[in-house]
């Protein structure tokens, strides 16, 4: 018999995300137990569910189980289906935690996905769908994830606790990835941003826009921080602003950062002028960590290599992130790939910090959900 | 004998070869006409038609691109996989003795009983696995999808037989590789015309199924029970010389041909339950693609597994190692066939190695004696197998002690690779023996010593491997070298271990398996920098000094990466201007060595300068040492453009290299334990750190527990706490936010100059990389191309010339003094120049050519250079872990849980593969296929009738429903496939990749005398759900009828159900379309609908709908290789009814209605015809009906009363009708006399007549007479005078 290929098993809610992903994306099933056992508030929290119901949605044959508490849960994948949905996230986590998951799922659907999402917009916890259109999109798009349908839109901005912001996220589906050689970031050649304000005065982008300029000129001279006011219903239940940056280099990597302020009620009021400068120099954190991908999209390139054909690819990252030493472990449980490793020093050039070499065969993963013709 | 008969021979009329002679001829004759004559008759060639011209141009490019295949990238590994071989067709046609007689044409060896595979090698560099394939249905499916050439063995005297088209179908479906005919009983035709017919008659139909052109052999006859040498050594060379193209499937799966299987159950589990599951290992080539630990697998005929262990053994039958002679030696021509009892025989993975002295030795039996003990006392023992292992002794050569499994065990669990030491064709085995003795002597504390006199005890290995021909002294002198090398890597080994202490994390920053490949190269450079550094005097060069430079700057700046790095590209060039030496001239060598060696003990020098053959021996070493470094730092930029000229060099001393490899991984292991705790004490440093340790940190012991993440803590708890502290820590991990954001600990304060010159280099505005700035660049042009002549004022332009290019004069003047340090520098512009130049070249060259075609092909070989690079310089212990075990491997595949069927009835006749599943293709769901039955099956094939498909690695019984496509996309189910179309199937069942081929057969168990591939096609789509439906017809009758709308009643029975079809298009049997409308209270499921026209109460009204059918989630695999030895092709699985019925004879009851019946007709009865009186009105008189209708009955107005006479009245009319009978009895008297008279007159009336004719015909007869006579007169008076006158 042809059985389920046998389970993995976890402990603890923290990397769910993940474990989902690839479990879906391997077809092995995973059980997660002791989600939050001892805490006061057993159990999935609603974003999670949120995040589940959303994996029932784009996907076919998927058997989800849930004990009565909520700290166990079974997950038997079924084939990605993709196609046209809707979905409302919950305002706990913006839509970049939910996208970010899909970033990895959409190019193996069986139709190309096409989806809303509704909630958060712009957090201070989860990358921004902002930051999320600058960096994970051209990331995908080395990968041979191309062509006009693919795009990334903010229809509505929503900042929390509110929410009701809405995103367009629409994805064509790839049979095979190519392999990445990645392994010169190149130079930074600009710097764009975009400042956003919601129910908030329009003159806050400008003073963001400002002091961020500050820091970055003693750089560079080409930046352009685009201000973006949305009105009326665009803007979104709850007031706020904030600013992502990102950094395009001569041979299109793109590092970025961003600063949200402080969702309303929730902590001290930030001065747009601070918190300018405070992106700016998150932005130059960045830059020192380097790389040829964003610190928040390593874990998505690193996917991307391990699905790709039995063939060589090379990233060169920054300094490796929690969440992506994680997810390396997972990748060796769920595809038994081990990424070889190696630190390039960085020597007496004033690049910033020391970085991470990352090289792996691919598992020669082709899309089983698409439809031959 | 046929030479009597032998034709004279025919010149050659046309065709190229007579052309050339008609040419030679005419030349000869000096009338040859010496240019083309397209140059003689330009005119002749010119362009005639525009159009013509483009169409030819269009047909040429059409073809050429007809020609072209999807570029792929080329996967295949450097040492491939044997090629299996599969020799193939019905029984005794000669398969067996084709094989025995490949064997002993390759091998010069006779097998007599071949049993299962058989590899050989045949060539340099290729090797042959060939088993034979039988003709059960089973065999021929798992061998074709393993097959990379099919020898397809044809019985000439018969002609073509089922078998072998079936194999031919089975090939095509499963991806065709390489197929070759060979005709054998070709002795049995007597006459040559009629052998000639045959031949020509098999080789065209054979190219119909295979290809035009296919190449088919003839076997021409047996001598002695054996084909012709002759012929079998040209069918060799074919095989031998043959070029493959990856197929699909097989490139993407790895899979395994198994070439030897044992069962490693604990004995004590068969004893208590005999049927117990078993855990077997089985052994062979790896081929395909990469195959991963723990990973899915299938084995066709018993089932899926999961892979408990993988490891990887020495080639069994390995290729030559060198490859300067053409030809092979005896010794090299290796056969491996373990389940045919030939080759070496080889216990486990950690265990020993018997060989029986390759295969010379084949025939002692006495070298096989101490294996059967080794067996014995693992059988015989009532231990556990490790016990029993422990206890066991083998004795490898019959004067040598017996070894234990604790000699081995020894040397840890890099033992597999030591005994890849033992020569397989020549047995040595001796220096292994010393070498665990070493190992013994030396304590754990002194690891490094240990392993510097291990590595010299293999490199004397390795070196009397290599030179097997050579005498024992060179052997010694080796050995003696070996020594003195060890001894002085003890001391650099010390040396390092200073610096090491000086720079704490020096060996610890780098991840440990890196660390341990690289250490053995570290040694040597530390060595040689060392050595630099001793003797200033000695060379004087540019990067000596920096040496020194840099080991200052390590002292002050403590980032032990940097120094390190450093430190090594400092003593890398070093190793260059060496190595550039020693290849440029043999006396230079000489020099350069002498000249390192004096700071050496003086007995090195004294061999050095002695032995040239040891000379050799060193100058192997430095270009090894600079190949291992440059392996190391790939990257490191002081390596760019490194050496073509020392390639060659390097590659005769492969095999010394990977000497050199085990020996570092043996010191990486122990490495690995000796300063574990050191490690974990600066886990948390490292961290700290930007390099960490992070290959350790994420795939290493930190990732089990996380308590090593944090060592800090651990070091300052200790004791009791240790436990508790890291599971809080390890739980609150656990239920942390899950958020991809890396958040900045400690940001820098980019408000600091420092700081922020930290990243300058990072943006545009900052400073360029040598090799990338535009100035720098320009420069280069300019000295590139600054030399040039203008050609029309024959001005010479100069380019500025730069100290190098001085320097580089200055060299060609004075040659005996040459600075290595300008000499290299000068070295590498000159091969810089050269290489511009050809890329110039290249650029210009391609320009015109290069299509989508060549950018992708270009792409693609690009990619598999670097595949093919990428972990080259790597140990492949851990090159298995990051790309898995590569193709060509041989391993050996633990598995467990197995059917003990498997084990019990074990046939090695039958293949056993093992393929490797992808992701998710050992999951199940519903497969969708396009299908189509085979046209030469018999019959067709119906739905939910169980069939035995064959799909990727499978072959399993399932229940497909078989449906084709309409327009507007719907699946509509049908009952039977098509006769001769495609339509669409799916089943349940494993999901296999799409556009995977596929083949159906009934029955796998050989009771089906007509062709057994049913169907054949590929699979569309996967998917966890199925759209398939089927029709539905619901029919309902009107009971009230309005003008257009009625009320039906009969179609459904509740409202709900109407509710469901509100407003679906119904329609009568007579053709009125209509509406459903809505549902009717009473009675239960009628509704109100509307037509098009007014019903009939006998109208049928029907609606047309789609019911869903759901498949049988049934999917048997079939087993057929865990029945008992000689019924294995008697698998059967789920019957179909029709052959159930059968069984058990079990009639269908038919149904009444559709039986046939006698046909009764009944007699015609036709209404007579009727006029409507108004059409008879006006109908003309001749076409009225004339008949009258009969006379109806009178109306009683008109019917005249009854007359009732008086007596006398009744008298007179009594009386009168008496008078008037009376009467008209005398008229008919009378005429009845006047008709007689009459007759008689008209009797003489006609006589009379009669005579008067005749009469009047004598008259006439009378006048015509005489009439002729006087014209008669009249005649011959005339001729008369006519006479007379002539006269």
């Amino acid at each position: 018999m042809a059985t389920q290929a046998h389970s993995l098993s976890y402990a603890g809610c923290n990397f769910l995300r993940q474990r989902l992903v690839l479990s879906t994306l391997s077809g092995r099933p995973v059980k997660i137990r002791r989600i939050r056992a001892r805490d006061d508030n057993p159990g999935l929290r609603d974003f999670e569910a949120s995040f589940i119901r959303l994996l029932d949605k784009v996907t076919n044959g998927s058997r989800i189980e849930i004990n009565q508490t909520g700290t166990t849960l079974y997950y038997q994948p079924g084939l990605l289906y993709g196609g046209s949905v809707e979905h409302d996230c919950n305002v706990l986590r913006s839509i970049g935690y939910y996208l970010e998951s899909l970033l990895c799922l959409a190019p193996f659907m069986k139709h190309p996905l096409r989806i809303v999402l509704r909630g958060v917009t712009n957090d201070q916890v989860d990358p921004s769908v902002d930051v999320l259109k600058a960096t994970a999109l051209p990331l995908l798009k080395q990968f041979g994830i191309d062509g006009e349908s693919f795009e990334l839109k903010v229809v509505r901005r929503g900042m929390p606790p509110g929410g009701g912001g809405e995103v367009f996220f629409s994805c064509p589906v790839r049979k095979v990835l190519k392999p990445i050689q990645l392994t010169d970031p190149g130079k930074i050649k600009r710097i764009r941003g975009t400042a956003y304000s919601v129910r908030v005065s329009p003159q806050m982008a400008n003073r963001i826009v400002d002091s961020a300029r500050s820091i970055l000129n003693k750089f560079i001279p080409d930046i352009y921080i685009y201000t973006d006011h949305m009105k009326g219903i665009n803007s979104g239940k709850s007031p706020g602003f904030g600013l992502s940056l990102v950094a395009e280099t001569t041979n299109g990597t793109f590092l970025s950062a961003e600063l949200a302020s402080n969702p309303q009620g929730q902590g001290a009021a930030v001065l747009p002028e601070d918190l300018g400068r405070n992106c700016a120099k998150l932005l130059l954190e960045e830059i020192y960590r380097g790389g040829c991908v964003d610190s928040t999209n390593q874990s998505l390139a690193l996917l991307l290599m391990t699905l790709g054909q039995q063939d060589v690819s090379k990233v060169l990252l920054g300094p490796l992130s929690p969440y992506t030493i994680e997810f390396l472990r997972h990748l060796k449980s769920f595809f038994q790939i081990m990424f070889k490793i190696e630190t390039k020093p960085c020597g007496e050039e004033l690049k910033g910090g020391d970085k991470v070499l990352m090289t792996c065969v691919g598992v020669g993963f082709s899309n089983l959900s698409k439809t031959l013709k | 004998m046929e030479t009597k008969d032998q034709k004279k021979h025919r010149k050659k009329h046309s065709g190229p070869k007579a052309e050339k002679k008609k040419k030679r001829h005419l030349q000869d004759l000096q009338l040859g006409d010496e240019e083309d004559a397209r140059k003689r008759n330009p005119k002749a060639f010119a362009v005639q038609s525009a159009v013509r011209m483009a169409r030819s141009f269009h047909r040429t490019q059409d073809l050429k691109t007809k020609k072209h295949h999807i570029p792929v990238v080329d996967r295949t590994p450097l040492e491939p996989p044997p090629i299996v071989v599969v020799v193939m067709g019905p029984p005794k046609v000669g398969k067996s003795t084709l094989i025995q007689c490949l064997i002993r044409n390759f091998t010069r060896q006779k097998l007599t009983e071949i049993r299962g595979p058989v590899t050989i090698v045949s060539g340099k560099k290729r090797r042959l696995t060939i088993i034979e394939c039988g003709c059960d249905i089973n065999m021929m499916i798992d061998l074709a999808k393993v097959a990379d050439l099919v020898l397809m063995l044809i019985d000439a005297s018969f002609g073509f037989e089922m078998e072998t088209f079936e194999f031919l179908n089975i090939c095509q479906v499963h991806g065709f590789p390489k197929i070759m005919g060979i005709l054998t009983h070709l002795d049995s035709f007597k006459y040559n015309k009629q052998l000639k017919k045959t031949k020509k008659r098999l080789k065209h139909r054979f190219w119909t199924e295979v290809y035009p052109g296919a190449k088919l052999f003839y076997l021409s006859g047996m001598v002695h029970g054996e084909y012709q040498n002759q012929e079998i050594h040209n069918l060799g060379r074919f095989i031998t010389v043959m070029k493959f193209r990856p197929l699909t499937w097989q490139t993407s799966h790895p899979y395994i041909l198994a070439d030897r299987m044992e069962d490693l159950t604990n004995p004590e589990d068969i004893r208590t339950n005999i049927k117990c599951d078993r855990k077997v290992s089985l052994y062979g080539y790896l081929r395909g693609a990469h195959l991963k630990n723990k990973s899915q697998i299938h084995m066709p005929g018993v089932g899926d597994f999961a892979v408990s262990d993988v490891s990887f053994l020495p080639d069994p039958c390995a290729l030559p190692e060198q490859q300067k002679k053409r030809c092979l030696n005896e010794k090299e021509k290796l056969v491996y066939a373990p389940l045919s009892g030939v080759g070496g025989v080889l216990y486990d993975k950690d265990a020993v190695y018997v060989d029986l002295g390759g295969s010379h030795g084949f025939q002692e039996l006495d070298e096989v004696r101490p294996t059967h003990e080794l067996v014995q006392s693992l059988i015989s023992t009532h231990s556990t197998i490790d016990a029993k292992m422990a206890s066991s002794r083998v004795t490898l050569f019959s004067d040598s002690k017996p070894l234990g499994s604790e000699d081995i065990d020894n040397q840890g669990q890099w033992m597999p690779k030591e005994e890849k030491q033992v020569d397989l064709k020549t047995g040595r085995v001796r220096r292994k023996a010393i070498f665990g003795d070493e190992e013994d002597e030396s304590g754990d504390s002194n690891d490094e010593d240990d392993e510097e006199m291990s590595e010299g005890d293999k490199l004397v290995d390795s070196c009397s491997d290599d030179e097997t021909e050579d005498e024992a002294d060179t052997e010694m002198m080796d050995m003696m070298y070996a020594r003195e090398k060890g001894v002085k890597r003890q001391r650099l080994q010390e040396m390092e271990e200073d610096l090491e202490a000086d720079l704490p994390a020096f060996a610890d920053s780098d991840d440990d398996l890196e660390r341990s490949s690289e250490d053995e190269g570290e040694a040597e450079e530390a060595d040689e920098s060392s050595e630099e550094e001793d003797s200033p005097a000695e060379e004087r060069d540019i990067s000596e000094s920096k040496v020194v430079g840099d080991y200052s700057k390590a002292g002050l700046l403590q980032t032990n990466g940097l120094s390190k790095s450093l430190n090594l590209e400092s003593s890398l060039t070093v190793n260059k201007a060496t190595l550039t030496i020693s290849d440029s001239g043999h006396c230079t060598a000489e020099e350069a060595f002498a000249s390192e060696d004096e700071t050496e003990e003086s007995s090195s020098l004294n061999t050095e300068e002695e032995d040239s053959e040891n000379e050799e021996v060193i100058r192997k070493k430095f270009p090894k040492s600079s190949q291992v470094a440059d392996d190391q730092r790939l990257g490191s930029e002081n390596l760019i453009g490194e050496t073509s000229d020392v390639e060659d060099l390097l590659k005769e001393e492969e095999d010394y290299k990977e000497e050199n490899d085990y020996s570092t991984e043996t010191s990486g292991a122990l490495k690995w334990k000796e300063d574990l705790s050191r490690k974990a004490a600066e886990a948390f440093l490292r961290q700290q750190q930007a390099t960490p340790n992070l290959r350790k940190l994420i795939y290493g012991t930190v990732t089990e527990d996380n308590e090593e993440a944090d060592g800090d803590t651990r070091e300052e708890l200790g004791g009791l706490f240790r436990v508790s502290q890291p599971s809080r820590e390890c739980k609150h991990k656990l239920d942390s936010l899950d958020c991809s954001r890396f958040h900045v600990e400690a940001p820098h304060d980019w408000d600091l100059e420092e700081v922020m010159n930290s990243i300058r280099d990072c943006f545009v505005t900052g400073k360029w990389e040598e090799d990338k700035d535009a100035a720098k660049i320009l420069a280069e042009d300019e000295e590139l191309y600054g030399d040039f002549e203008d050609l029309e004022t024959g001005d010479v332009h100069k380019g500025k010339s730069d100290p190098d290019t001085q320097i580089e004069d200055v060299e060609e003047v004075n040659k005996e003094e040459i600075d290595p340090s300008t000499e290299e520098s000068a070295r590498k512009k000159h091969l810089d120049k050269k290489r511009k130049l050809k890329e110039m070249f290249d650029a210009e060259y391609d320009e015109g050519e290069s299509t989508y075609f060549d950018d992708l092909k270009g792409e693609m070989h690009k990619q598999a250079q670097l595949n093919r690079a990428e972990f080259e310089d790597q140990d492949d212990e851990a090159r298995v872990q990051y790309e898995g075990f590569r193709p060509g491997m041989y391993v050996r595949i633990e598995i467990e849980n197995v059917p003990c069927e498997f084990v019990l009835n074990f046939d090695p006749h039958y293949p056993i593969i093992l393929g490797g599943l992808g992701n998710s293709e050992g999951n199940v769901g519903y497969v969708q296929m396009r299908l189509k039955k085979h046209r030469w099956y018999k019959k067709i094939l119906k739905s939910r009738d169980p069939i035995i498909f064959s799909v990727g690695w499978r072959r399993f019984q399932t229940i497909p429903l078989y449906y084709i496509e309409d327009h507007n996309g719907r699946q509509r189910l049908l009952k039977y496939t098509p006769q001769h179309m495609h339509c669409g199937a799916t089943f349940w069942g494993p999901i296999t990749p799409q556009g995977t081929g596929f083949l159906a057969v009934q029955s796998v168990s050989d009771i089906m005398p007509d062709f057994r591939i049913a169907a054949t096609g590929v699979i569309l789509d996967l998917d966890k759900s199925i759209k398939i439906v089927k029709k539905l017809k619901l029919t309902g009758f009107p009971y009230k009828i309005f003008k257009n709308t009625s009320f039906i009643k009969g179609m459904f029975n509740s409202a709900l159900e109407v509710a469901k079809f509100e407003g679906a298009v119904i329609r009568t049997v007579s053709g009125i379309r209509g509406q459903i409308k809505k549902a009717l209270r009473a009675p239960e499921g009628a509704f109100r609908a509307s037509f098009e026209d007014k019903l009939l109460m006998s109208d049928i009204v029907f609606m047309r709908t789609w019911y869903p059918v759901s498949i049988p989630a049934f999917y048997n695999p079939v087993t057929s290789l865990l029945k008992p030895v000689g019924e294995k092709d008697t698998w059967s699985g789920m019957r179909t009814t029709g052959q159930l019925r059968l069984a058990h004879g079990v009639k269908l009851k038919p149904n009444k209605d559709s039986l046939y019946k006698p046909i009764v007709r009944q007699k015609k009865h036709f209404n007579s015809l009727h006029i409507p009186k108004a059409l008879q009105k006006a109908l003309p008189f001749k076409n009225k009906p004339k008949t009258q209708a009969k006379a109806g009955k009178i109306p009683k107005d008109r019917r005249r009363p009854a007359v009732i006479r008086e007596p006398h009245e009744r008298k007179i009319l009594a009386l009168l009708d008496a008078l008037s009978t009376v009467h008209s009895q005398k008229m008919k008297k009378a005429k009845e006399q006047r008709h007689l008279h009459n007759k008689e007159h008209y009797k003489v009336k006609q006589k009379e007549e009669e005579e008067k004719l005749k009469r009047q015909k004598d008259l006439r007869k009378k006048l015509f007479r005489i009439q002729g006579q006087k014209e008669r007169k009249n005649q011959k008076s005339s001729l008369k005078g006519s006479e007379e006158l002539s006269k």
